[in-house]
């Protein structure tokens, strides 16, 4: 006889949103369902209805929902994770979030408003706030746009990947603003801390896998000899420098020079590229540094695992893929929600390896993958940096039960796909 | 006999970035450059400078340099004109302190003869050298305080730079992955280059010279107050009256303290962190020097010294460190480079043209310096007429008489002529593709005051492999690197012929060598290094991981090929 106050199952709804992630989870107790609502946002979507989509699947949350969520997830802050929770214009899909009313709203660490610009990790009781870097990041975003605009003028490369990386990581202060703010507790959470889901998940095991702290993380540890103050000040004055304004004025006013020499054309179209390069380089460290900071769930329904790690990388996992422990709670899991929209960085094989129901053979127990994607929006196969990365699909398909929401065609606003364990 | 003078002229520069101050004063010089006609950019025979900016979009025009050199310092810093002439200049002069001590031209590593120099490249705390693009480049950016920094300013940065475009130009290998030491030997290179060619300018020494010692004034200098502290707290070391933070990571290398268990550390095999070991080998033997020739200049620790004096011996000291630095790269193998073999170079090279070192000991005390610092010779031969040097090839069996030397001084179809004849006695694995890179005719002036003619022909091998077919070599397959994985591996050597056509070194890396292939794979495989992806613009993200250690992590992971799909 099941324990009435365990749940029995879990859905999982995965939206069509394109270049983005949402997921809304279905906890079945033997009295009601509870709803959790898993990142939602987008770049990009198939018909570029961007914001008509997001509208309606906001619309569909709400239906299905019953107008009521336990609780938000924001794995992270960039927009194709949070531009949903954006409550700008009459009617927005972030205002049809917050009249969900969230018990818990759960945010990585890094959200903290209320740590140290040296914070180390969550904190709940200094005034002070590191999001700085953020704001800088965000700035630096929107200069690098500005700028390719210009190098367009000077070379005829394709600064596309760059342009999107760019928009990924422009601020969205509306949505932040909204997921401070919508729940009734805040829970910014680390590799080992509670998740704040607790209380309105009850029977259900919750692990937080990530983002470890900058106590925890042996990688930032050693680059930077244990000093968080350094961190974060590199962090900060780093991107406070990128991030300013540019010069599109002069230099040295009087100076320009009205013609472009003959001679100078080669170089010139060369230092453009190189700028372009630059550019891309320094908005994959940003972007990559995003994507760290991830929250990782692991959760148990009724003796099934689910893994979410929104777009967590190798840096982010490294933590606890070094910890037994952990690493013996990761063999069973039933389902994956691949990470970062099937980049490949964001499934290691030390990870992917790990899952005991990888089997080429259909049944019952095999695992269940879910992915949601777009491609031709993320980088070149050439590079081998396309998302989602064909090599992994493969393997994926291979050895799970594979879902993409690329599978999900046809013009209606708010398709979906579920699985239910 | 001496070479004959090229026709040179004096242009104004900075010799510290200006926010460093001694006296209230940035630091300036003159410095020699060749006496061309030189076209507005300035664009002359090696150099151009194109003044674009390519975050504004903006081009400025090109300057007619010199520019009137008359006009206050504040005003010439505020004129872009001035700015190309800095960096024109600085590049020039590095070229020429490249020449005279290799004894030749020197080509740039790509296909042409005149570098791009872009002074304003961008608005970004960030200069780089770019082979692909056949380019300096050299941003800016505002401070925490919102000054504007330039880094085309900043002599360091330039002389750095340089450096970079002309040991690739020498040595091309030595950009791809191979070992630490390899992915340090550029950058810290690169620093000793920027130093002792700032040290060796004219008059700037006893400008830097800045500390106060109490019983020495302007003139004059205590014999007993010229100790190796005080010498090192001067801004000769970075210590001026207003430094820049970005100074502390060039200089810094010399107050690393001497221990040879550094090099073996983690924190050490950070290719800027590893460079700095090589820094504060060569600047420590530096400092060692200058106090031995000020000893020479007076043995009473009381004596009152010229304070122009002294410096001037800092100058020739730093001179004469710069010299025998850049020539040991003839000495130096074309692939995989270690510290030790840098070393053995640097103290044959130096053999050659100065064989009595009795009055200073130069290479003694460099191979002091270095080995305080864990870095021995890699020729440890007891057979050699000092210890460290290369050890001249046995009496080989070598058959001269199917080459013409007179063509293998510039053509490298013969040198491979005379290589292949003589694959067996050389050792050349004939199974790898071999080609000569390069032969380059050198005349040097001997401490006997004759030219020292030599020919310097650099050759390279590779074998394509898998991964699975390594045992077979001898060689040892990494842990969990797939058989199927295509594997190349590079050997080589450099040869060095006498004025009469006979061998004198041959400095090789044997492409089977299990030991340096074992230790290159291992590396690379474990640094995720394997595909080297874009080594002609390798230096953009060297040089700004540099200013942001904090962002190495992530940009790194990159290449974690083992771990990724």
């Amino acid at each position: 006889m099941p324990n009435p106050s365990n749940p029995t199952g879990v859905t999982v709804r995965s939206y069509q949103v394109g270049f983005g992630d949402c997921f809304l989870l279905t906890f079945h107790y033997p009295e009601e369902d509870r709803y959790v609502l898993i990142d939602f946002g987008t770049t990009g979507t198939p018909d570029g209805k961007n914001k008509q989509r997001l509208l309606a699947i906001a619309k569909d949350i709400a239906k299905s929902c019953h107008n009521k969520l336990h609780a938000v997830v924001a794995t992270h802050r960039h927009r194709d994770h949070i531009s949903g929770f954006d409550t700008g214009g009459a009617t927005s899909p972030g205002k049809i979030i917050r009249d969900c009313h969230p018990d818990v709203v759960v945010q990585p660490w890094t959200e903290d408003p209320k740590a140290k610009t040296n914070a180390v990790e969550a904190t709940q009781t200094q005034v002070e706030n590191f999001q700085l870097a953020f704001a800088q990041m965000h700035a630096f975003a929107g200069q690098a746009l500005q700028e390719i605009a210009r190098l367009k003028a000077f070379s005829t490369q394709d600064f596309g990947p760059l342009g999107f990386i760019g928009e990924d990581n422009l601020a969205n202060a509306a949505a932040v603003r909204n997921l401070m703010t919508m729940g009734k507790k805040n829970f910014y959470v680390n590799a080992g801390s509670p998740s704040g889901l607790e209380a309105v998940l009850p029977g259900v095991r919750i692990w937080v896998l990530g983002p470890p702290t900058l106590k925890q993380s042996d990688l930032i540890r050693k680059e930077r000899s244990s000093d968080p103050d350094e961190f974060w000040q590199l962090q900060n004055k780093f991107w406070t420098i990128q991030g300013k304004p540019p010069s599109a004025a002069s230099l040295f006013p009087g100076h320009e020079a009205r013609q472009l020499p003959l001679e100078a054309r080669w170089f010139v179209e060369k230092a453009a590229q190189v700028r372009g390069d630059q550019l891309l380089q320094l908005v994959r460290v940003l972007d990559n540094a995003m994507n760290n900071t991830s929250v990782i769930l692991l959760l148990e329904v009724n003796g099934k695992r689910l893994l979410l790690p929104g777009d967590a990388q190798i840096e982010n996992w490294s933590y606890s893929l070094g910890k037994p422990q952990t690493t013996a709670l990761l063999k069973s899991v039933s389902l994956y929600k691949v990470g970062h929209h099937g980049s490949r960085n964001a499934t290691p094989k030390t990870l992917w390896n790990l899952f005991a129901n990888r089997s080429t053979q259909a049944s019952a127990t095999r695992l269940k993958t879910m992915v949601s994607t777009m491609a031709g929006k993320f980088g070149s196969e050439k590079s081998k940096t396309e998302v989602p990365r064909k090599t992994l699909i493969a393997e994926l398909k291979a050895k799970s039960d594979f879902f993409s929401t690329q599978e999900l065609t046809g013009s209606a606003l708010s398709p979906s796909h579920e699985e239910t364990l | 006999m001496s070479p004959v003078a090229v026709p040179s002229r004096k242009m104004l520069v900075l010799a510290q970035d200006p926010t460093v101050k001694v006296g209230g004063k940035v630091v300036t010089a003159e410095v020699d450059v060749p006496d061309e006609i030189l076209s507005p950019g300035p664009r002359g025979y090696r150099v151009y400078v194109v003044d674009f900016d390519s975050s504004s979009g903006l081009l400025y025009q090109p300057a007619k340099v010199p520019v009137d050199e008359t006009r206050s310092l504040a005003r010439l810093l505020d004129d872009p004109a001035f700015h190309a002439q800095n960096v024109y200049a600085i590049v020039m002069r590095t070229l020429s302190r490249f020449e005279f001590a290799l004894g030749r031209r020197i080509s740039w590593s790509f296909d042409g003869h005149q570098i791009h120099v872009a002074p304003h490249a961008f608005r970004d705390a960030n200069a780089f050298y770019s082979k692909r693009d056949r380019g300096l480049f050299f941003g800016y950016f505002e401070d925490a305080k919102d000054r504007r920094v330039f880094t085309c300013l900043s002599h360091d940065v330039v002389a750095h730079e340089t450096t970079h475009a002309l040991v690739d130009g020498l040595r091309e290998r030595y950009t791809f992955p191979s070992s630490p030491d390899q992915a340090a030997f550029h950058e810290g290179f690169a620093d000793v280059v920027a130093l002792l060619s700032i040290f060796s300018l004219p008059g700037v020494v006893e400008k830097l010279m800045t500390r106060k010692m109490k019983r020495s004034n302007d003139k004059f200098v205590r014999r007993s107050e010229l100790t190796r502290d005080a010498l090192q707290a001067t801004a000769l070391f970075g210590l001026g009256e207003e430094v820049d933070p970005r100074h502390d990571a060039l200089r810094r290398s010399v107050s690393i303290k001497p221990s040879k268990r550094l090099i073996h550390t983690a924190e050490f095999l950070e290719p800027h962190r590893r460079g700095e070991l090589l820094v504060a080998a060569m600047m420590n033997a530096f400092l060692s020097l200058w106090l031995k020739r000020i000893g020479h200049l007076a043995r009473n620790e009381g004596a009152t010294l010229f304070r122009a004096k002294v410096a001037d011996e800092g100058r020739l000291a730093a001179d004469h460190l710069l010299t025998m630095g850049i020539r040991a790269l003839d000495y130096a193998p074309a692939t995989d480079l270690l510290f030790g073999d840098y070393l053995s170079a640097l103290l044959t090279a130096d053999l050659e043209v100065q064989p009595d070192d009795s009055t200073y000991h130069y290479r003694e005390t460099l191979r002091g310096s270095f080995a305080a610092y864990g870095i021995m010779p890699t020729s440890s031969r007891e057979t050699t007429t000092e210890p460290g040097v290369w050890e001249p090839p046995p009496a080989l069996k070598l058959d001269y008489s199917r080459t013409h030397f007179d063509a293998m001084r510039q053509d490298r179809d013969e040198v491979f002529h005379f290589l292949w004849q003589n694959r067996e006695a050389l050792g050349v694995d004939d199974r790898a593709y071999t080609r000569v890179q390069s032969v380059r005719p050198c005349l040097r002036m001997s401490s006997d005051g004759f030219l020292l003619h030599e020919t310097v022909a650099e050759y390279i091998q590779i074998l394509n492999l898998k991964a699975a077919e390594l045992s077979k070599f001898g060689l040892t397959q990494p842990k969990d690197m797939p058989g199927t994985l295509p594997i190349t591996i590079y050997g080589g050597g450099v040869l060095i012929f006498d004025e009469y056509g006979q061998l004198k070194y041959h400095i090789r890396n044997r492409i089977l060598n299990h030991t340096r292939q074992d230790r290159r794979l291992d590396y690379l495989w474990k640094s995720g290094s394997l595909t080297p992806g874009d080594t002609e613009r390798r230096f953009a993200m060297m040089h700004r991981l540099r200013n942001t250690d904090g962002l190495r992590a992530s940009a790194e992971t990159e290449c974690a090929d083992a771990e990724s799909f």
